[in-house]
């Protein structure tokens, strides 16, 4: 029983390292209505520069607070330069074309930082506290409350805000968003800007567990795009409790499911997201949309 | 008979008469033109292998293999609108049916056959799971493929070889006929490549294209006409899976060794991207996309080894950057250019402008297709 | 219809672009890998009188850049300061500089070949390339066309089987050397031990427990209670570290090859509270890139096994081969940070063992140098640990088959003889 809790909370503290990066992505879809696959190589250029700074010997909560600010004119400046151009057109192309920014980016950090594995400070101490039996670090509890908090404030932005209604408008529409006087081009903006935002924030939070690299959120970014279609792309509470979901049964089916294992648990997320998904195709916790044509 | 073409319903037959616009196209209607410029092209393709250096070779016996597998994807997704992210997956299998067909001293035809049958099969079993499914979901149940398949294949070490994977050097040029292996290798590529690309062209033309660009169009529409969504879903992507082992054929004819790494996610998105860029939703485009990529990696390996993720990210950026419509799109835009810059004037500008329409690139070859089929 | 001769138009532009783009992208000579066979005694591809090239292809981008990188940093680096100080003098008497070409295969088997298509008639032979399936890609074909590709970077057996691979020879010790390694010191324990494995799922990690098994066959005071496998793609291995400290095992075989996840292990088991014997392999074992983060200090004794000096340890600060190798390697290798990954050491190695054959090798033929190669008898490379040594006559080993079992003291390591 110890062990089976243990695992529970194992697999937690692993699904928020997927919803710190899911966030992100739901943001951006959320303002853009498109899936960014650069998000997390734009989260890692983010940590970097809040590791270079740390070097400096600025102290750690200022040079994340850096690295946000970066990260909103980084956001903002991809959106306008960049992501402009491919807007309006097949939406194929701009998934392809954040693929490209990625693949960039990695390149760029590369680069400049090598491939090392680079230590990152953490905001939370390792300590442990231990609850009947089933220990659990200050660390998954930081990133875990620091994750909840953006979760709620996210969905306060798109529930409750001018913004963030804005903001919503204009991914669903822009061209009456424009015509209703709204404007389109600076809520883009904003919306990538806002996304990357969190995406430094997500990568300030695991850098310290996945060591910095430029390719440190590769392998993450498949399972939050699960998180993100498992709880339905509208929805911030949706995708943290669909990454935790996923984080909790990969463990119990690697480990009580005999032919499933550690090796074939990463199939875990998928027949999760299918079985889902027949039953409610907007996903866990997403409104139904309705299709354009 | 630009708008014309663009705004008329895909059944609709566009008038003959404006066909015949202008003397060059006048030109190209002879009949001697119209079947010497494809035979040219098949005498060019035979000789070709005879006159290249041996890398030369090489790299265009690699091109021929992974324009299949994008030609593949382009069925499933630029012509019938469903994300996959799998066809890596596929290509892999195909690559190790192929390989312990071999290893197990099976008849080499058996083995093609095989080779196209398992993959489809598969792809057959996932799609009839996966088509229930639209837009983001498939991607992510086709994303699955890969993502699996990596341990699985380790899983089946007996089949497979475990993380060392298999070898098999099966296609040694034959006695006497006086050619190199390079040589033998890349006209076996050319001939089934060939051979494939030649049958989805005719698919893509007939009366499946059709149905496929109606269901990528408009599920609903579809639905009206009487054909089924679902159904044509299944078939384009149980095509592709196809098309993708008779590409992991060709891998193990150009590579010779296959392992878990071939089918990683990573090069699954590769090959999006590589469709993406060839322009997708074309056949010309697949081909391209083959170039693209095989022969990215190599020049930006050419250029710093240490700065290809760089390179390549900064690559595609300002490939699509200039033509949202893939390379396939560069004949038009040049086109377009030309024409601008020496007359101005509106009349002559192409039919439809990839960048400007909202399917983009996508839409402008369906369209057209239908009208061809039709005619 | 004209639209239909447009995209006409366009299967001939793509053709000729193709084609185009083909014969820019390779312009290698005619024929000359189709020929095979010189006239003896005639210098072979990549060698002149006064330079020699050679290749490599490794990981430079992707997940395994890291240790990628290292393999082409370390012997760069090394044959940079030999050049710099006029070169290498061969067996035939000529002094040449070593060049070298290196290209990136993103661990894609299939880019590695196509990367040895495009250097085999331009080196004289390959070298140092990291990866298991990445060098089995194009092994055969290095065979067919009697190109060497010596002392390559992965402890897959087959390498160093002369039989099977007349043209290659693996440099670093097999994996199953490695486990067994431990195994033997743990078998010799004059306890009892109850021992838990996690293995990456793959031939590294596979290698490891099947040398660690055999040594510790017919050992009645070991006893393997739990077993367990993860996938280097995976971002945590909190799950595998919960159920393995539930067994209780006092002795930890963790055959890991991913940085991250052997530090984040070394957290959860802290975490957990199970503080058992701890053994790691050669490439995850720096005490400044993985068990000072790690807070490797909590364990009773953290065990690896090696054969070259650590250059972030305390231990050898002062050392001269450590300090002429970081310079260098910062000076030449393009490398200016101490490096994370003994990858960059063992190439360096690699450097200084290709020096030897090329000293011994009396032709400027391949078939000269691999003769020359296989003829290396204790050699004591730079940065080697004592009782350690380069040994190539041994058929069915690598280059380095010796390594001394060491135990972490805190701030580096010190050789161990006994488990205690």
């Amino acid at each position: 029983m110890e062990k089976f809790v243990q695992l529970v909370v194992d697999g937690l503290s692993t699904g928020s390292v997927y919803a710190a990066l899911a966030l992100a992505i739901v943001l951006v879809h959320s303002a853009t209505g498109l899936v960014n696959f650069a998000q997390g190589g734009m989260a890692v250029l983010a940590a970097y520069v809040a590791w270079v700074l740390t070097n400096q010997g600025v102290p750690l909560i200022l040079a994340i607070l850096a690295s946000i600010i970066f990260s909103f004119l980084l956001g903002a400046v991809l959106e306008r330069f960049l992501m402009r151009r491919f807007e309006r057109g097949d939406p194929d192309t701009a998934v392809v074309v954040t693929i490209g920014l990625l693949t960039l980016i990695t390149g760029i950090a590369g680069w400049l930082w090598g491939y090392n594995n680079q230590q990152f400070p953490s905001l939370f101490p390792l300590d442990t506290v231990s609850v009947l039996g089933v220990s659990v670090s200050i660390r998954s509890l930081g990133t875990t409350l620091v994750i909840v908090v953006a979760m709620v404030a996210m969905q306060a932005l798109f529930a409750g805000t001018k913004l963030g209604l804005a903001l919503r408008a204009v991914a669903i529409n822009p061209q009456s968003a424009g015509y209703s006087g709204l404007p389109v081009e600076r809520l883009l903006m904003v919306g990538w800007g806002l996304a990357a935002v969190l995406g430094a924030v997500a990568g300030a939070l695991v850098a310290p567990q996945l060591t910095l690299t430029p390719g440190m959120l590769d392998s993450a970014l498949v399972y939050a795009l699960a998180a993100v279609i498992l709880g339905g792309l509208t929805s911030p509470v949706g995708v943290v409790v669909a990454a935790w979901l996923i984080g909790v049964l990969e463990n119990l089916a690697a480990v009580y499911v005999g032919f499933i294992g550690f090796d074939l648990k990463v199939a875990v997320p998928f027949i999760l997201i299918f079985v889902v998904l027949i039953v409610r195709p907007q996903g866990l916790f997403g409104r139904k949309t309705v299709v354009r044509v | 008979m630009a708008s014309s073409s663009k705004t008329s319903a895909p059944t609709t037959p566009a008038p003959a008469s404006s066909a015949a616009a202008s003397s060059a196209s006048s030109f190209r209607q002879r009949p001697w033109v119209r079947w010497g410029a494809p035979l040219l092209l098949v005498v060019g393709l035979a000789v070709l292998p005879l006159v290249m250096t041996e890398s030369a070779n090489d790299t265009l016996a690699r091109i021929g293999v992974f324009a299949v597998a994008v030609l593949g994807l382009n069925v499933v997704m630029g012509y019938t609108g469903q994300v996959s992210l799998g066809q890596i997956f596929f290509l892999g299998l195909g690559a190790y049916v192929t390989a312990y067909g071999v290893q197990s001293g099976w008849n080499i035809g058996l083995v093609f056959v095989l080779t196209c049958f398992i993959p489809a099969v598969v792809g057959l079993l996932v799609a009839l799971a996966a088509a229930r499914l639209g837009g983001l979901a498939i991607a992510m149940v086709t994303i699955a493929l890969p993502i699996v398949g990596v341990p699985l294949a380790k899983r089946l070490s007996e089949f497979t070889g475990g993380s060392q994977g298999l070898s098999a050097r099966f296609v040694a040029a034959p006695e006497g006929s006086g050619l190199y292996d390079d040589q033998w290798q890349l006209y076996i590529v050319l001939v089934i490549g060939g051979i494939v690309f030649l049958l989805t062209y005719f698919l893509v033309r007939g009366k499946y294209g059709r149905a496929f660009a109606i269901v990528k169009g408009n599920e609903n529409v579809a639905s009206s006409m009487g054909i089924s969504p679902y159904r044509y879903k299944v078939l384009a992507f149980t095509i592709a899976s196809l098309i993708g082992g008779v590409s992991g054929f060709l891998y193990m004819v150009v590579v010779q060794y296959t392992s878990p790494e071939t089918m990683s996610f990573g090069h699954s998105i590769e090959l999006l991207v590589a469709m993406v860029i060839g322009g997708a939703g074309s056949i010309v485009g697949s081909l391209l996309g083959g170039v693209f990529y095989v022969v990215v990696p190599d020049i930006t390996n050419a250029i710093d080894p240490s700065l290809t993720a760089l390179l390549q990210g900064a690559l595609l950026l300002a490939v699509l950057f200039v033509l949202p419509g893939g390379l396939v799109s560069l004949p038009r835009a040049v086109m377009r250019g030309l024409r601008r810059s020496s007359t101005g004037r509106g009349s002559a500008a192409p039919p439809t402008t990839p960048s400007s329409t909202s399917g983009s690139g996508t839409a402008a070859e369906p369209t057209e297709t239908e009208r061809q089929g039709s005619a | 219809m004209n639209r239909h001769f447009g995209s006409r138009q366009a299967v001939g532009i793509a053709a000729v672009s193709a084609l185009a783009l083909t014969l820019t992208a390779c312009g290698g000579g005619r024929d000359s890998g189709r020929s095979g066979d010189a006239a003896e005694g005639a210098p072979s591809p990549g060698i002149t009188d006064d330079s020699v090239t050679l290749g490599i292809t490794t990981p430079l981008s992707g997940a395994t850049a890291g240790p990628g990188t290292c393999t082409v940093a370390g012997v760069t680096a090394y044959f940079g300061m030999k050049n710099a100080e006029g070169g290498v003098e061969f067996g035939d008497g000529q002094t040449r500089t070593v060049e070298i070409e290196a290209l990136d295969d993103t661990y894609d088997p299939q880019q590695a070949a196509a990367n040895y298509d495009s250097l085999k008639d331009d080196v004289f032979a390959m070298t140092a390339g990291l990866g298991t399936p990445t060098n089995r890609a194009w092994r055969e074909a290095a065979i067919a066309d009697e190109v060497p590709q010596a002392l390559i970077m992965t402890g897959d057996p087959l390498f160093s089987d002369t039989e099977e691979s007349p043209w290659q020879l693996g440099f670093v010790p097999i994996y199953q050397n490695e486990g067994e390694a431990f195994g033997e010191l743990l078998a010799s324990s004059s306890e009892e031990h109850r021992v838990a494995i996690l293995s990456q799922n793959d031939d590294f990690g596979a290698g490891y427990v099947e040398g660690f098994k055999s040594a510790v066959e017919g050992a009645d005071n070991i006893e393997i209670v739990e077993e367990l496998t993860y996938e280097a793609t995976d971002t945590s291995v909190d799950a595998q570290i919960t159920q393995l400290a539930a067994s209780d095992a006092d002795v930890f075989f963790n055959a890991m090859s991913v940085t991250p996840l052997v530090i984040s292990a070394l957290q959860q088991a802290q975490q957990l509270n199970w503080l058992p014997n701890w053994f790691l392999p050669s490439n995850t074992s720096s005490p400044g890139a993985i068990l000072q983060p790690g807070g490797a200090d909590a364990f009773p004794g953290i065990y690896s096994v090696s054969f070259s000096k650590a250059p972030q340890s305390p231990a050898f600060a002062e050392d001269e081969d450590v300090q002429t190798y970081l310079s260098a390697l910062a000076e030449y290798g393009n490398y200016p940070d101490p490096p994370a990954f003994p990858h960059c050491q063992w190439s360096w190695m690699v450097g200084a063992t290709l020096e030897q054959a090329f000293m011994e090798m009396e032709e400027p033929t391949r078939d000269s140098f691999m003769e020359a190669l296989r003829s290396i008898e204790d050699f004591q490379a730079p940065l080697m640990l004592e009782g350690t040594a380069v040994t190539t006559s041994e058929d069915g080993q690598p280059a380095v088959s010796t390594l001394n079992v060491q135990k972490y003291n805190g701030t580096g390591y010190d050789t161990v003889e006994s488990f205690e």
